[in-house]
């Protein structure tokens, strides 16, 4: 391809990515009746579907009857969750229903009555099956529905503040319940409100009393480690209209259609977070992604960076991903150049925002992109499902897309001022807080690569062990780690033994139940610190010290760590005089290389649960207890034996 | 009136496509209690789907206080 026509901007280019046929193929599925045995075909198709037609595919995947799609994809997780809120809510099912598919995920939702939020919020924990989160979609309404006519903005005000101390304690008596995550939204203000006051100043009066009374919702999120608020403000930003007066008038459904789909997308993500399925990788494309021109041909002289309108375009977008960066994102190159090329585009070039060392690596060569992610995948030690690929050629996305459908393909066009909004179109690395981890995450990799350099050095896997200066601490989290250990839970899939995600209000739970202790594991080594990368969730039961689960970060599998844990707490057991520690493995998608690791470390399998054969209980008698291998040291507090064994 | 609503096999092809809710000719003359699906949320999305197919207005509240799906359809041609 010329430079010339590959700067010809073209308008189709997004639409030839996103497919058109997509909602058609839907359709003729579901008309011949076989889209539930078809489910499975589902999520590829909406990957590439016009956003605007998600509505239309939600309506009909929503009305399949989920025992008989759960029949065709035993494995997709379903995800249970009660719909609340101020008006009709039961039009945001559909949308959410696709983005959920979106990612591979189910949707059991249950819709509340009309207006009975509040009710929803204060009821005592414990009367409905446990639920994965709960949606409670506010709107104007929340606020002005006890105005009479007439008002003026104190009215409006008298009620805003009246409102928010009941739903301020509606939250906290859900939350208190440990009812699990819950899902709040700010509520937009409408002109046919604000302009019902002919008096400019008491309209801007009433403007201020609306943002106070959602800078007021917006604070239940930094009150309640257990809420989330959605800011509908950026998603009406970005041309949605907030309501539709006859859906409102005639079928009480005050926020419009498009608002909700908006809504929707931000909600899976939150699921998705919940769930443990936060993406951590960003994989980047080169040539008409991160600069524009063609390297090979142009030279690092030549590529649009920096100078012209284009060129700062890019340096734009390329300060977006260093800003995902700095939260922890982990970054890495596939793109077909000379890799020194790269190398001394990336080292020299004057307006290159992005330097070597801020990718986690750099794969430059004339492989196919998705043995390039696969090895990136590898050599990371992550799963794909992790990743992120952006690329603006078509053919390339395609095929990343067909051949690896784990991985989220971003497609950006020949419009660099658009890259931002692209990448960010989905919060794919949305997640609940941030911890120390996630901040040094980049930092620990390049460890990692040293670490990797080192042991390529060594003649044998256990000269590379005996190398390394091991030390692993197992003591209970303080205070500040309880994120850390939460984040754990929710996003380890391959060593978790018993697959239990907990947010942090969970896992303080655990700490203060008298008998069950949370033990967090901290590790390093001469190359540097991993910091907090496993933790235990024991419990005394009698005579029995119980593991209920036992989570540990892939980047440190293979060290001896997960022996050494396992040795400290036989040991604890037995001198704290229990007769015997028991286990259990429950298999996930995910742990099935983990199945026997209690076996391995001299348990006995004891039996099966009746309703899942693969799910293994085990129990160590104290007897005769490994110790913990010779080339680590190992510091292990338990904290105070507070167990009752009578 | 468009073409695309005229006739009452293009109505329930879009009932069937757009909201998943399938009909014979004869289910048109139906009561609406007889389909426990339907339902108002139903209604807001045929109105939107509606709208977009033949480019206007149609009066909602007169839709919602409909029996049966033929007089629906009328509603919706009858502009």
């Amino acid at each position: 391809m010329t430079q010339a026509q590959h700067r010809i901007p073209s308008p189709d280019s997004t639409a030839a990515w996103h497919d058109r046929a997509s909602l058609a193929t839907l359709r003729d599925l579901y008309r011949a009746g076989k889209l539930a045995a078809e489910y499975g075909s589902v999520r590829a198709l909406l990957s590439r579907m016009p956003r605007a037609d998600l509505p239309a595919a939600g309506q009909l995947l929503a009305r399949l009857d989920l025992e008989e799609v759960r029949r065709h994809v035993p494995d997709a997780p379903v995800v249970s969750v009660p719909v609340t809120g101020e008006s009709t809510v039961a039009p945001v099912v559909g949308p959410l229903t696709a983005e959920l598919a979106r990612h591979g995920l189910l949707l059991d939702a249950k819709v509340a009555p009309y207006g009975s939020y509040l009710q929803d919020l204060m009821r005592p924990a414990g009367t409905a099956q446990d639920a994965d989160l709960m949606l409670c979609v506010l709107d104007a309404h929340t606020v002005l529905g006890d105005l009479t006519v007439p008002w003026r903005a104190e009215d409006v005000e008298d009620a805003a503040r009246a409102r928010l101390a009941l739903i301020s304690s509606a939250v906290r008596a859900h939350q208190q319940a440990g009812r699990g995550l819950l899902v709040l939204n700010t509520v937009p203000l409408h002109r046919h409100v604000t302009h019902q006051l002919v008096d400019l100043r008491c309209r801007a009066r009433l403007g201020a009393v609306w943002r106070e009374f959602n800078s007021g919702l917006l604070s239940l999120a930094a009150e309640h480690p257990g809420v989330v608020v959605v800011d509908l403000d950026p998603l009406i930003g970005e041309g949605v209209p907030a309501g539709e007066p006859r859906a409102a008038q005639y079928a009480r459904a005050r926020l419009s259609e498009p608002l909700l789909a908006a809504y929707a997308r931000e909600a899976a993500h939150i699921v998705r977070a919940r769930l443990g399925r936060t993406r951590k990788v960003l994989v980047l494309d080169l040539d008409g992604t991160l600069w524009g021109g063609v390297l090979g041909e142009d030279g690092p002289g030549g590529i649009e960076l920096g100078a012209g309108l284009r060129g700062e375009a890019f340096v734009e977008f390329q300060r977006v991903i260093r800003q995902l960066a700095s939260q922890g994102v982990l970054l890495a190159v596939s793109s077909k150049n000379d890799a020194d090329a790269v190398s001394q585009a990336l080292r020299t070039h004057p307006a290159m925002v992005l330097r070597e060392h801020d990718f986690v690596h750099v794969n430059a060569n004339w492989k196919a992109k998705h043995d390039n992610l696969r090895d990136i995948a590898e050599r990371l030690g992550l799963g794909l499902d992790s990743f992120v690929f952006a690329d603006d050629s078509l053919f390339e996305c395609g095929l990343v897309g067909e051949q690896l459908p784990e991985v989220a393909v971003v497609r950006v066009d020949d419009e660099p001022a658009l890259h931002p909004g692209a990448l960010l179109a989905d919060g794919w690395f949305d997640l609940f807080e941030l911890t120390e981890a996630d901040l040094e995450r980049a930092d620990r990799y390049r460890t990692e690569a040293r670490r990797q350099e080192f042991r390529e050095d060594v003649d044998s896997y256990q000269a590379y062990l005996d190398g390394l200066g091991l030390e692993v601490t197992l003591r209970p989290p303080d205070e500040s780690e309880l994120a850390r250990v939460s984040q754990l839970t929710l996003r380890t899939n391959q060593f978790h033994l018993a697959t239990e995600r907990l947010d942090v209000p969970q896992v303080a739970d655990r700490m203060a139940h008298p008998g069950s202790y949370v033990i967090a594991v901290h590790a390093r080594d001469r190359f540097g610190d991993h910091g907090l990368v496993g933790v235990l969730f024991l419990r005394r039961d009698g005579e029995v010290l119980r593991i209920d689960n036992f989570a540990l970060s892939c980047r440190v599998f293979a060290r001896g760590i997960e022996s050494a844990c396992v040795a400290a707490v036989l040991e604890f057991a037995r001198d704290t005089m229990a007769k015997a520690v028991a286990s259990r493995y429950l298999p996930s998608p995910r742990n099935a290389a983990f199945a026997a690791f209690y076996a391995d470390q001299g348990f006995t399998p004891v039996g099966t649960d009746p309703d899942d054969p693969d799910a293994v209980f085990f129990r160590h008698d104290l007897r005769d207890i490994a110790p913990a291998p010779a080339h680590l040291r190992l510091h292990a507090t338990f904290g105070p034996d507070d167990g009752d064994r009578t | 009136m468009t073409t695309a609503l005229a006739g009452t096999a293009e109505f329930r092809t879009l009932l069937e496509e757009e909201l998943g809710l399938y009909l014979e000719e004869e289910d048109l003359d139906r009561p609406l209690d007889d389909f426990p699906d339907w339902d108002s949320v139903l209604l807001l999305r045929l109105v939107t789907v509606v709208e977009g197919v033949v480019g206007g207005r149609i009066p909602v509240a007169d839709l919602l206080q409909v029996r049966t799906f033929r007089q629906m359809h009328q509603v919706v041609t009858d502009r």
